[in-house]
């Protein structure tokens, strides 16, 4: 499908995060048109949604939004959500009576979705923000079908190795140089004898450990091998993904005892709690070290996950990207595209920012000089790579990651030694489901 | 016959040791079934700045009420209960008025279809309710786009109610009608014979003779419906309509390292449906007694 | 007898004014109506849908699949028959262990042992608890710095596994299911026993006649229409189990029940009309008890 094409220019998207600073003024000039349609929404209320994010997630939004309102007169009704609930139900609430605009993944979550007409078409939008937004991150929230953006890319982040620099300095090793393999395989066995867990993870949900195989998978067997799997063009018993899941059971020994018991909040309490040597998990959770306490925000470190397999080096990124999309069926389309493009424009942005916002936006406009060290180490680390992946349940079909992958790495956790079983399973689900 | 006096006493004595030994047991397992609740309240009590710093079995710093007071203003929790009694009372008349409805019909008239109605509803009443979530779902939809507005039974608390009536009305008319055959069939007649018809009937005879068993039901319902979980989760998108059992679920996940907002908010929660059955308890038990006499 | 039946049934028609007629009508229509819309149509709409491929957006894209959605639950699916199994095991447990003791404690509870009172409360208030309620509460005991790992010395860095452990989650969420359906069965049990004449009992305690002979020859018996209640109520909350284990665990993968396997794949983003079969799959196993139960209660009106 489209991957192969999207990861050429994802890259990219990097570059313009990373050069940063260039605060380019989108929207300088409002062209009649869109004067016209401000003049129509004024006066108008629209409704938002933000999924999760607590109290922190309230505030940013509250922040933009009120914004947005002084700006165009447009009021706006904002509701937080349980991120789980609003996606178990997302097509009926997408059919029903949606919120006009919310955040929302790129990817397949949301091309799927905007081809079957429940997102709205941001064509104009995204072209309006053209002066700010990467050629890349336009790319990506770009369905490969339809060629249409039906999400308005605002923030990524890289899912990479975190853990304590003083903790990885305690057992007498780097937090500079976690590089190979070797590298890490030290650092859990180390860890472990202090009586901590080696690698945390947790699955209850499913899609936590996802992301270890994604990057444990283009690395022993590279980025084209993986889309290509997710894709069904590759197969899952093929050796190639056994090996990947050879190098897979190799990290539970090193894991904690409770990885289904446990989602990414556990996990960043072990980390959080010094109980645990690396995690592999995406870079939102820093937000809340800076909560707890500067020092335990200063200790936190992030590098990309080690090479495996030299040819493909480290090469590949889980970045999966952000955004804001707008429901068809809202009761104020036009708003809400407006108040999409208000949060993925720098004056948004900047509002977001202010408000305490952490996250990496794809802007051009984003201002990265006023970085402090992890932040600009988190660019590093999604600058390094080559290819981009969005995550296996934003890059897979959905009726397939969620009910089908998710369960099989449960019950690889479970019992590793019924891998062959698991995959043929796995293989015989895909082959199952109705070609599109 | 002193014989006979001796063994009962014989009787009496072996089991007056028998139930020692039974209350202790059944004493000890009752303090095994309220701890967690009682652990929760405790926790409620708790500033989480206490658990943090000197961990969850530390000796209480603070103890204060600063958690219900926060769950009420911080989670809204007021609201959610107001929604939760929006949809709870009249889902509850509702079902208990057309489950007498069906129960007075059928025991009272001798219809062909009776049998089959019985049936229908009682079965109804063990459906999955998966099974219908999604025509629901679309039959909601559809019906609003007809009357212009989506919203007039999807994410509104009319479609909820009629959810849960038309969910629960098989129960309560099965109850009522087995309840109803045990009133003697001449109160009817003589009611018949006065010249009442048949909705006087219904609401001055039969209705005041069933107050037992609806009181009993009108408990059970009420913790039922005020309970559910499914289908507030589904058919409201706003969560500012939720009742405040799927509401606590975003709290969950909200709140989820101040456990001990969260405790107070569940202790919250779980307040009505307490206090409800605590008051109500001798109604409940005695409408339940449903048809015992008939042997 | 039945000539009696016939002239009853004659005079009550004929006795009937038009106006009667319509408010009988209004009775019992409202009521099948709603039932009919909201209940059966649906059914019929999700069986039927079951033999689609379709991904629940626009009608016309709803093609025919046969039996194709059925093969792949079980041909493919391993979470199909653990679900299966958990809803075994649970409706098993419910039935051989659950409401046999809360049928005991009921009994144990009226004879007026002492603190009978006392208990009675105890052993209800999880009853008026929602699941979700419980699911919090519970957590707060066996999650990773939780009460129960504190007590075993255990911190969030060496927490044991519990909901995530294959070999105890199922008793664990057994027990917490029981932990509110003993008391249940006890309440209802012991508005049934409330009318159980005392005399009787006494007068066979003085014959001799043992405990469980006075149950099973005495009370059981009278309390037939409370039996029935307590068997539907029992059939109904372990096939329909649903609500805490979506608390605890947010989705079907690691403790499948046929129910969260529906709503997995009947709704949200994956969502595919393998989901509508998983549904009739529920719906057929619960046939067989639905049919025992209404051949038993209605036996002799059947006649």
């Amino acid at each position: 499908m489209s991957e192969k094409e999207n990861s050429l220019s994802r890259r990219s998207v990097l570059k313009g995060a990373a050069v940063g600073g260039l605060g380019l003024v989108a929207g300088g000039a409002l062209s009649a048109e869109s004067a016209s349609a401000a003049a129509r929404i004024k006066g108008t209320t629209v409704r938002w949604t933000t999924r999760g994010g607590g109290a922190t997630g309230d505030k940013i939004a509250k922040a933009v939004n009120d914004a947005f309102t002084k700006k165009t007169g447009v009021k706006v009704v904002a509701q937080q959500v349980n991120s789980d609930d609003f996606q178990n139900n997302f097509a009926q609430i997408m059919q029903g009576s949606p919120d006009d605009a919310f955040g929302w993944m790129a990817g397949y979550r949301s091309n799927h979705f905007g081809e079957l007409g429940l997102l709205a078409d941001l064509t104009r939008e995204i072209n309006r923000l053209k002066s700010s937004l990467p050629t890349s991150a336009i790319k990506g929230a770009t369905s490969p079908v339809s060629k249409k953006p039906y999400i308005l890319p605002t923030t990524y982040y890289p899912w990479a190795l975190h853990y304590r620099k003083s903790m990885v300095k305690d057992i007498g090793m780097n937090p500079e140089k976690i590089d190979t393999w070797d590298d890490f395989v030290k650092l859990m066995t180390l860890t472990q004898k202090k009586g901590l867990v080696g690698y945390s993870l947790g699955a209850k949900g499913g899609w936590e450990a996802m992301g270890t195989f994604d990057i444990l998978n283009s690395r022993i067997n590279g980025y084209k091998y993986h889309i290509d799997l997710l894709n069904g063009r590759a197969k899952w018993t093929d050796a190639k993904t056994k090996e990947t899941f050879k190098y897979f059971a190799q990290l539970i020994p090193f894991m904690n005892d409770n990885v289904l018991d446990i989602s990414w909040d556990g996990m960043r309490d072990l980390l959080l709690q010094k109980k645990t040597g690396a995690m592999l998990m995406g870079s939102w959770f820093a937000n809340d070290f800076k909560a707890k306490s500067q020092a335990d925000y200063d200790d936190l470190w992030v590098v990309p996950f080690p090479e495996i397999n030299p040819k493909w080096g480290r090469d590949t990124i889980d970045a999966p990207l952000d955004g804001i999309s707008v429901a068809a069926n809202g009761k104020n389309v036009a708003a809400g595209k407006a108040l999409a493009e208000f949060w993925a424009s720098p004056e948004g942005i900047a509002e977001a920012v202010k408000a305490g916002d952490t996250s990496i936006y794809v802007s051009k406009s984003f201002d990265t000089s006023s970085y402090d060290s992890f932040n600009k180490q988190k660019l590093a680390v999604l600058a390094s790579a080559k290819n981009i992946m969005f995550f296996l349940d934003r890059d897979a079909r959905g009726d397939f990651a969620g009910p089908v992958v998710g369960p099989a790495i449960q019950s690889f956790i479970k019992k590793p030694s019924d891998v062959n079983k698991i995959l043929e399973s796995v293989q015989a689900q895909w082959d199952a489901l109705p070609k599109n | 016959m002193s014989s006979g006096v001796v063994q009962s006493e014989k009787y009496r004595n072996s089991q007056k040791r028998k139930d020692f030994f039974i209350s202790l047991f059944i004493g000890i397992f009752a303090i095994v079934w309220i701890f967690p609740i009682l652990w929760t309240v405790w926790t409620s009590l708790r500033p989480y700045n206490d658990i943090i710093s000197y961990g969850i079995f530390s000796w209480p710093r603070h103890l204060n009420f600063n958690n219900y007071v926060n769950a009420m203003r911080e989670m809204k929790i007021g609201g959610y209960l107001l929604n939760s009694a929006i949809v709870t009372i009249p889902s509850v008349i509702l079902t208990l008025f057309f489950g007498s409805l069906i129960a007075f019909v059928v025991t009272r008239y001798k219809f062909k279809f009776n049998l089959t109605l019985l049936l229908l509803f009682t079965a109804g009443n063990m459906l999955p309710i998966v099974l219908t979530y999604i025509p629901v779902f679309w039959m909601f939809i559809w019906v609003g786009e007809l009357f212009g507005n989506r919203n007039l039974l999807y994410n509104n608390y009319g479609g909820l109610i009629l959810v849960h009536v038309g969910f629960q009305v098989g129960f309560a008319a099965f109850v009522l009608s087995s309840y109803m055959k045990t009133i003697p069939k001449e109160i009817s007649e003589s009611a018949t014979i006065d010249g009442a018809n048949v909705f006087r009937h219904y609401w001055n005879v039969i209705l005041p003779l069933l107050r037992p068993a609806l009181a009993a039901l009108s408990v059970l319902m009420t913790t039922w419906i005020y309970n559910e979980f499914f289908w507030a989760l589904v058919l409201m998108s706003d969560d500012s309509k939720r009742p405040i059992t799927s509401a606590l679920r975003r709290l969950q996940g909200q709140y989820v390292t101040d456990f001990n907002l969260l405790a107070a908010g569940a202790i919250i929660a779980a307040l009505p449906t307490v206090i409800l059955f605590f008051v109500l308890r001798k109604q409940f038990i005695a409408g339940l007694t449903l048809g015992s006499t008939k042997g | 007898m039945k000539a009696a039946a016939t002239i009853k049934k004659n005079r009550s028609r004929r006795s009937l004014s038009k106006g009667d007629r319509f408010t009988l009508s209004a009775f019992v229509g409202i009521p099948t109506l709603l039932q009919i819309i909201l209940l059966w149509v649906p059914a019929v709409v999700t069986i039927v849908l079951s033999f689609t491929y379709w991904n629940g957006v626009r009608l016309e894209d709803i093609r025919w699949a046969g039996i194709q959605n059925y093969k792949t639950i079980f041909v493919n699916e391993p979470l199909f028959y653990q679900a299966l199994k958990n809803n075994g095991i649970w409706l098993a447990f419910f039935v051989l262990v659950a409401t046999p003791l809360g049928i005991l404690l009921a009994y144990q509870v009226d004879r007026g042992i002492k603190g009978h009172a006392f208990y009675e409360s105890i052993y209800y208030l999880p009853v008026v608890l929602s699941l979700a309620v419980i699911g919090i509460i519970w957590n707060f005991m066996l999650q990773p710095g939780g009460f129960v790992q504190g007590l075993m010395g255990l911190d969030i860095g060496n927490a044991i596994s519990i909901w995530g452990n294959p070999d105890i989650n199922t008793w664990v969420i057994l027990g917490v299911a029981s932990w509110r359906h003993i008391g249940y069965i006890m309440l209802l049990y012991l508005s049934g026993l409330k009318s159980v004449d005392p005399a009787l009992k006494e007068a066979a305690a003085i014959d001799g006649a043992t405990e469980w002979q006075i149950f099973r020859k005495i009370i059981l018996p009278t309390m037939q229409p409370v039996n029935i209640i307590i068997v539907v109520i029992t059939l109904i909350e372990s096939l329909r189990a649903f609500d805490l284990v979506y608390i605890i665990y947010g989705n079907p993968t690691i403790f499948p029940l046929l129910n969260l396997l529906v709503f997995q794949n009947f709704a949200g983003q994956g969502i595919s009309m393998k989901g509508a079969a998983y549904a009739v799959i529920l719906l057929v196993l619960c046939i067989v008890p639905i049919i025992t139960y209404l051949r038993v209660t209605f036996k002799e009106d059947l006649k």
